[in-house]
Formats: structure tokens, C-alpha cells, sequence
């Protein structure tokens, strides 16, 4: 196998705490630009999940020297596009440049992340139309599925609500909320700055420290989230009565993105849910034809993570395809990988890793990953060789420890009275309205 | 001032393609793109659900399952195994025109690829266990694409309201009727024709020889004998004399609205010029419908516009998801407002750059891996008849003034020619 290209990689700190990552790489002329800030919903306040997310999302929508339309005329008629969002430990925006017009897209993003205004009459907006998205979420069963997975699997911890927030926290929120959230947590010591691309580095440095070196962030403690504990393990099941396909979720307790036992979970969720030839692609959609498609894999955050597999199938077979899944998994902590599996999984990784890498978006992604999770710098450089060290017995262990046992939580939307006779085998059973999950 | 983005800038190197055709009609392009060490190999047969008949729907889309169940040398389940373990991954996708195999790897398992696919074209195996559970399988796709999702149920019905003769006012995964007909024996019949190599063509694209690529595919595909030339497809459609509706019923949280009016095929003249307009409606935040209904009124909570190339005269759509309690009237009315400024009007020179610029960062990003080159260049040919076509967007694109923007929203998406499917919420739950 050729070597993968490593593009030369600049890391700077700013005198403000900004880190810079500027990669150049050849390609088409664009420049993927990413601003990252530990920032996410995690951080939310009690009763207001969700502020994270609007936070991120009203920066654009004003600053004070812009307002939100001309934010977007800005942009875009550069041909860029501004894109905002939050995952559990951080918020990010960024866009993709045409490589003439990154300097002026740069010092709009910098002018959204470092001065919003957050004008009453956009905010106002802005709330309403999240609120509305989430009824339109409550539509789409599998969104409403992967919010019940996260809130039955981290219970009370800040991980435990979809990061979108609830209708009526959001609801709730006052523009002094913003104002607070963004003073606290959108600080330079906090964030990324990200550029891939044909760039020269030096002046790209140069642009950067130009337009974000007087960022000045409030002072203060630093938060950091403690790892989730262990929730009741149990059935919950979102009634919805009117659907004919039931989307299911098993869940239970992982590790966090930076732990060591990343390279074992790669492997054994490869094994396990990933490609073609899972064993459960293999057991519920090859062998028996009950879906269309399942995924497993560890998802995993700053502070803890989730293993989870995910998904549907007619509203009679939901048991069968539960009790399906759960035996693969048993089988998998009782024995773990062959060797077959073992070397099929090294090479597909090695094949998929340079193929995930192959744009200027995707490498920044990866970069800021490193940065998020506090990765070692050779992250990228060392993947496949840790990938390629992990033998039978590490996935045997990690799936040991993770896996769904005993302690598990087993999430499926669809008509209650249906399902409760199918699931209850598996263990004690809550059932919600899907208005609950919202 | 904005700098205009490069107009007539050609986005690939067409020169560079190989193209050649082997004595039984396969076609092969190879375009070597060094950047990183991985391949694109696509295969395009030139059928989609447009070639069906009634009774047998969906039996393109059913088809392409089959053809991962294994042939005379690599047998069932081997083709994913032998692929995954070589470091690549497999996947197709079926359209209303085309259906497409495609493999993504590291660019040392490029003989064993052209292996895989030559054998499946030449000697798929198609047995009644593997059509009874890819059968199983296909009827949850469709469960979960369309039976239980408020797009795919508006979409269903759209189509059948635009067309009323033409394939196209079926969906392309089929009526549920139909995927629990098609037999094996129509299955068969339609491997014989539809997947001979005289209707197929391979891309690849990536960090390959091309002379390497065209002995290695001469000497594995040669063999396999020419089909039969397609049947025609009965592609005449009566002209449309007025407005079309539908409501659909259904318990949903909020109402939605989706709009389609019959746009011109893929060859017309017209579609670059239809490409900005929706560009200037309803991409990016600063867009008319954007600006006017969710960052203005809020009557809607997102608005999105989309016109997919055809062979055939094919649908632009207009989909909105409307705020709880808002009235799809009064989206309606704002949208056909708005199209009607346009169609009076036109962009301002302002918005015709801003949707140039927009436009070749799309192209741009596409054409940014060898996945997007092959696909690129396999769509052009597909419904355009020629792959240097996946060059020439952005010449075409530079040539659409202001008022071809106007003309071709005045001629296609008048208020008479549209169709419109009403997202009624239904029930509590």
C-alpha cells in the first residue's frame, strides 16, 4: 500500500490562547476554514438545553458592525457558504473559501465569532424557527430514536440531552443567555483555528493573527465535564403508533475519544457494524433480511463515550432483530475476532483511511479532532500502525468491558402495544410519548 | 469589489482522459489523478427505473441488490469480503436513468476490482433464496425512505402528478405491489439486457496507468458478448393545462409543502439557465425564498429548491417545512410571488455573480476527489451522451445572462404548469 500524504502541518499559539493549524495540501483551489470552540452542549444550563446550539447558531445573525443579512450577503456572494454547529463538547463554524477570497471570508468569520451582537429582533427569530425544527425532528423517527438513546444511556449527565436542546428550554432562553454563554465560553484559550488548503502557510498565519490576535476572552476556571456514570438499564419504548417500521437502538457506556482503548474499538466496531461484511450486517440483513441496514460503533466525546448499534425493521420482527443483535454482541465479548476477520478489518481501515481524507474539509475535521480530544500530534501518522497492533486479545478485552451485557439500554420507537409483548424479554419497560423526547 | 470568480475556467483536465471502447461496446474512460493513492472505479449501466414497466416497478433498484450476491467465481458474500479485506468499499445507487456500481479503494487492489466487476457482469448468479431476502430487504428501504417519512411521502406523490404518462411517475424503489411481483425469471431477463456490456460504461479515476487500466479491462470484460440494443422508452407526456394538487394526511407535528413544475431534459438548452435560478431561490441564506420566508416572515422553517438532470423532461421542486400552526397558502402564495418577480424581472447583476460564484464552488468540490471526478464524468455521459460535458459546466454556467435567468423561469415554472402536494398534520399522538 502507498503511503498515505501528510500535508506539512503549522501549529501556532497566539499570544490570546488562540491555536492556529494551518495545513497546506494541493488540490482543488479552496480552503476549508474551521473555527472550533470548547463551546458545546455539555455546557449547557439547567432548563436551558439548547443554548449551546443557539449560541452558535445566532452569531452570524449580527455583529456590530454587521448585520445578519449582511453576513450572508457577504459570504455567499463570495461564493462561500457559513455553516454553524454543536456537538456535545463543542461548537464549530467554518466554510469552505475560493482560495482568492480568503481573506475577506475570514474576516467576516471573524468578525461573527469574536463580535456577535445578538440583535433582539433576529434572536427572537431565530428561537422560534429552532423550536419549529424540532417538531419537524419529532417527525423523523430515527431522530426522535437517537434522542432517547442519549437520554436513556447518560441519564442526568450533561451528555444526557440531544444537543439540539428541548423545545421548551429553548423556548426559555433570553437574549442574556447568549450574551452570558458567549462571554464564558467563546474564549481564545478555548478555541481552534483551522485552514486546509493550497495555502501558504506563513501568510495565512500572517491573516489570521491580523484578523483574530486582538480576540480578547473574558478570564476564569476552566470546566471540564467529569465522565458519565452508568444509568438503569431497561427498555424504553417512544409510542408511535401510526408507523409501520420500528427504529431500534441498543446503548451502553463507552470511553472517552482520548482514552486508550480507541485503536481495540475501531477494530471490534468494524468487526462487529462497520462495511458490508459485519458480523451484523451479516446476521440481520444478509442471513435473515430483516433490514435494510445496521450500524455499531463507540461514539465518543471528550469525557466518556457510548457503544451503540442502530437499526429498523418491520413493527413484527423488532424482537427478533433485538434478540439478533444482543447474541452477536454475547458471541463477540465471549470470543471476539478470527484472525480472518482481524486481517480483513486492517485492510479495509488501511484502504478507508486515506480515503476519508482525501478533501481539504475532511482534514480539517481530523485536525480539529486532534486539537478537541487532545490527541498526540502524529494522530494522523500513527492511525494505521495502532490499528494494525491490535490482535484478538485487545478486542477481546474491549469488548469485554463495553459491550452491551447485563448493562445495557434498548430504545425503540414505534406502537407501544406492539412492541411491549417483543421487548419485555430484555427488561423492565418505560414507555413515552414522543412529545417526551423533545 | 468582488473579484468576478474565473468564468470560463475549465475545472479538469479533459485532455487527460483515455477513452476507448472494447469490441463488444463497453466504453472505458481512465483519468490518472495522483493526489492521493486511491481509485474510483464506477460502473454505469445506462438503466433506471425510466426502462420499466408497470407491474414490474422498482425492479432496476431490486436488480441492484441482486448483483452483490455473488457470481461463478467469486460466490455469495465474496464480493464485499474480498473487496474489504483489499482495502476498499463497495456501494450502487439506482436513479430514474442510471444505475451505478462503484468502488472506492487503495490503489493497489485495482486488479482485483476489475476482476470482481468483470465477473459479475459476465456470470451474476441469481437464485430464489437470495431474490427472497433482498426482497425482505428492499421492502424496509422502502418503509424507511418513503411508507414512514414525510419527504418521501410527498415526493411519491408529486411525481405522480407531474407526469402522467412518462416512467417517471413511479418511484424509483417501486409500489410495494410490485417489489413482492418481480420474479425471478423477470429478473433474469432483465440481467440479459440491461446489464450486457454495450450498455454499460466504466470511469475510473485516480492514481493508476492508463494503459495498465485498459489491459487489464480488455483482457477481463472481452469476452462477455454484446446485448441486444435497449428498448425504447415511451417517453411522450401530455402537455400540462393547469394546476395539480394533492393533499396527504398524516400524523406529522407540522405541515409541508412541496412544489414541482415539469422542467426541461438534461440536454435542453435551458438547464444551466434553470441551475442559477434556483441557485438566486433558494441556495445559501441570503436567497429569495430563504430571506423571504424564514429569515423574513418565518413562515417556514426551511426552504429548499432542487432540480435533478433527466434524460427525460425531468421535476424542479420547491420543498418547505412551515412552522406549527403556519398556513401552506401563504407559503404558496410568497413562493409564487417571488418566482413571479423573478420571471418579470430577473436577477440582478449582483445575484446572477453571487449564483455563479456559489456554482463553481460546488463544481470545485464535487471534482475534489476521484470518487466525484468518475461520478462526474459517468453522469455527463449518462444523460448528456458525452463525459467531456463534466468539464463544461462552468462555460455554461458563464454564459447565462439576466434575462435567459428570466425567459426560462417565465417559460417553466409558471403558475399553470405547477403541482403542488399539501402536508396535512393529522391525529395526536
Amino acid at each position: 500500500m502507498s503511503a498515505m500524504p501528510q500535508p506539512p502541518v503549522r501549529r501556532e499559539r497566539l499570544e490570546n490562547g488562540l491555536t492556529v493549524v494551518v495545513a497546506s495540501r494541493p488540490g482543488v483551489p479552496l480552503a476549508a476554514v474551521r473555527l472550533l470552540v470548547r463551546a458545546g452542549s455539555s455546557l449547557d444550563p439547567a432548563g436551558r438545553f439548547g443554548l449551546a446550539h443557539l449560541v452558535a447558531a445566532a452569531v452570524r445573525r449580527g455583529t456590530r458592525s454587521r448585520s445578519g443579512a449582511r453576513v450572508d450577503a457577504e459570504v455567499e456572494a463570495l461564493g462561500a457558504e457559513l455553516g454553524a454547529g454543536v456537538d456535545e463538547d463543542a461548537a464549530s463554524i467554518g466554510l469552505t473559501a475560493p482560495l482568492e477570497h480568503l481573506p475577506r471570508l475570514l474576516a467576516v468569520l471573524a468578525d461573527v465569532a469574536t463580535r456577535p451582537a445578538f440583535p433582539a429582533a433576529e434572536v427572537a427569530k431565530l428561537r422560534a424557527r429552532e423550536v419549529a425544527a424540532l417538531a419537524h425532528d419529532l417527525d423523523e423517527p430515527g431522530v426522535v430514536a437517537d434522542r432517547a438513546t442519549i437520554m436513556a444511556a447518560y441519564g442526568a449527565h450533561p451528555y444526557g440531552h440531544p444537543s439540539e436542546g428541548r423545545g421548551k428550554h429553548l423556548a426559555a432562553v433570553r437574549r442574556a443567555d447568549l450574551l452570558a454563554f458567549h462571554a464564558r465560553h467563546w474564549r481564545p484559550s478555548r478555541a481552534t483555528l483551522l485552514v486546509v488548503g493550497p495555502v501558504d502557510a506563513e501568510a495565512t498565519l500572517d491573516l489570521v493573527r491580523r484578523h483574530l490576535g486582538g480576540w480578547r476572552g473574558a478570564a476564569g476556571g476552566e470546566v471540564e465535564i467529569v465522565p458519565p456514570a452508568p444509568q438503569p438499564s431497561g427498555v424504553v419504548l417512544v409510542d408511535r403508533p401510526d408507523l409501520t417500521q420500528v427504529q431500534l437502538r441498543i446503548a451502553a457506556p463507552g470511553f472517552a475519544r482520548g482514552a486508550g482503548d480507541h485503536a481495540a474499538g475501531v477494530v471490534a466496531g468494524a468487526v462487529l457494524g462497520g462495511g458490508f461484511t459485519s458480523r451484523l450486517m451479516e446476521a440481520i440483513r444478509v442471513e435473515r433480511g430483516l433490514s435494510y441496514g445496521v450500524r455499531a460503533r463507540f461514539a465518543s466525546g471528550r469525557s466518556g463515550g457510548l457503544f451503540f448499534v442502530s437499526s429498523f425493521t418491520k413493527v413484527e420482527s423488532a424482537g427478533e432483530l433485538a434478540r439478533v443483535a444482543l447474541d452477536e454482541l454475547h458471541r463477540f465479548r465471549e470470543g471476539g475476532p478470527t484472525e480472518e476477520e482481524l486481517g480483513r478489518v486492517r485492510g479495509f481501515l488501511g484502504g478507508l483511511y486515506p480515503l476519508s481524507l482525501e478533501t481539504h474539509e475532511a482534514w480539517a475535521e481530523k485536525l480539529a479532532e486532534v486539537e478537541l480530544y487532545g490527541l498526540p500530534q502524529d494522530e494522523v501518522a500513527t492511525f494505521l500502525a495502532r490499528v494494525g497492533a491490535v490482535d484478538a486479545e485487545a478486542c477481546r478485552a474491549v469488548a469485554r468491558r463495553y459491550l452491551p451485557g447485563e448493562r445495557r439500554v434498548v430504545v425503540a420507537v414505534g406502537p407501544a402495544k406492539a412492541l411491549r409483548p417483543q421487548l419485555e424479554p430484555l427488561g423492565p419497560v418505560r414507555v413515552l410519548k414522543a412529545q417526551a423526547v423533545m | 469589489m468582488t473579484r468576478p470568480a474565473t468564468p470560463a475556467a475549465r475545472v479538469i483536465d479533459l485532455d487527460a482522459v483515455r477513452a476507448s471502447t472494447l469490441p463488444n461496446g463497453l466504453r472505458l474512460r481512465v483519468l490518472r489523478e495522483a493526489g492521493s493513492p486511491t481509485v474510483s472505479y464506477a460502473t454505469f449501466f445506462q438503466v433506471g427505473s425510466r426502462n420499466e414497466r408497470p407491474g414490474t416497478t422498482g425492479i432496476s433498484h431490486l436488480f441492484e441488490h441482486m448483483m452483490f450476491n455473488g457470481a461463478a467465481k467469486y460466490g455469495p458474500k465474496e464480493f464485499d469480503r474480498v473487496l474489504e479485506a483489499r482495502g476498499g468499499h463497495s456501494n450502487a445507487y439506482t436513479s430514474n436513468d442510471l444505475t451505478v456500481y462503484y468502488e472506492d479503494f487503495a490503489a493497489s487492489a485495482l486488479a482485483t476490482v476489475v476482476d470482481l466487476e468483470s465477473d459479475r457482469m459476465r456470470s451474476l448468479r441469481i437464485d430464489d433464496g437470495a431474490l427472497e431476502q433482498e426482497r425482505e430487504v428492499v421492502k424496509e428501504e422502502r418503509r424507511l425512505r418513503t411508507d414512514n417519512s414525510v419527504f418521501g411521502l410527498m415526493e411519491e406523490q408529486l411525481e405522480s402528478l407531474v407526469f402522467q404518462a412518462h416512467p417517471y411517475r413511479w418511484p424509483v424503489i417501486g409500489w410495494m405491489d410490485d417489489i413482492q411481483r418481480i420474479s425471478r425469471a423477470d429478473c433474469e431477463a432483465f440481467f440479459r439486457s440491461a446489464y450486457a456490456p454495450s450498455n454499460a460504461a466504466v470511469y475510473v479515476v485516480g492514481d493508476v496507468e492508463p494503459e495498465a487500466v485498459e489491459r487489464l479491462v480488455g483482457e477481463a470484460y472481452g469476452d462477455i458478448p454484446a446485448g441486444p440494443p435497449p428498448a425504447p422508452v415511451p417517453a411522450g407526456e401530455p402537455e400540462q393545462r393547469g394546476e395539480r394538487r394533492a393533499e396527504i394526511r398524516f400524523p406529522a407535528q407540522a405541515p409541508a409543502l412541496l412544489m414541482g413544475w415539469r422542467a426541461p431534459a438534461a440536454r435542453d438548452a435551458d438547464t444551466a439557465a434553470l441551475d442559477l435560478a434556483q441557485v438566486c431561490l433558494a441556495t445559501g441564506e441570503s436567497s429569495r425564498l430563504r430571506r423571504t420566508l424564514v429569515h423574513g416572515s418565518g413562515l417556514a422553517v426551511s426552504i429548499n429548491a432542487s432540480f435533478g438532470w433527466r434524460i427525460d423532461p425531468g421535476v424542479f421542486m420547491i420543498f418547505a417545512e412551515l412552522a406549527p400552526g403556519a398556513r401552506p397558502a401563504r407559503v404558496e402564495a410568497a413562493v409564487a410571488a417571488e418566482l413571479g418577480r423573478l420571471a418579470a424581472r430577473g436577477p440582478s447583476a449582483a445575484e446572477l455573480r453571487r449564483a455563479r460564484a456559489l456554482l463553481r464552488s460546488a463544481v470545485l468540490h464535487e471534482l475534489g476527489t476521484h470518487h466525484g471526478l468518475a461520478h462526474a464524468l459517468g453522469q455527463a455521459e449518462g444523460l448528456l451522451g458525452d463525459w467531456r460535458e463534466a468539464g463544461r459546466q462552468l462555460e455554461h454556467y458563464a454564459a447565462v445572462s439576466a434575462a435567459d435567468v428570466r425567459r426560462v423561469v417565465a417559460r417553466w415554472l409558471a403558475p399553470e404548469r405547477r403541482s403542488v402536494v399539501t402536508l396535512v398534520p393529522e391525529g395526536g399522538r
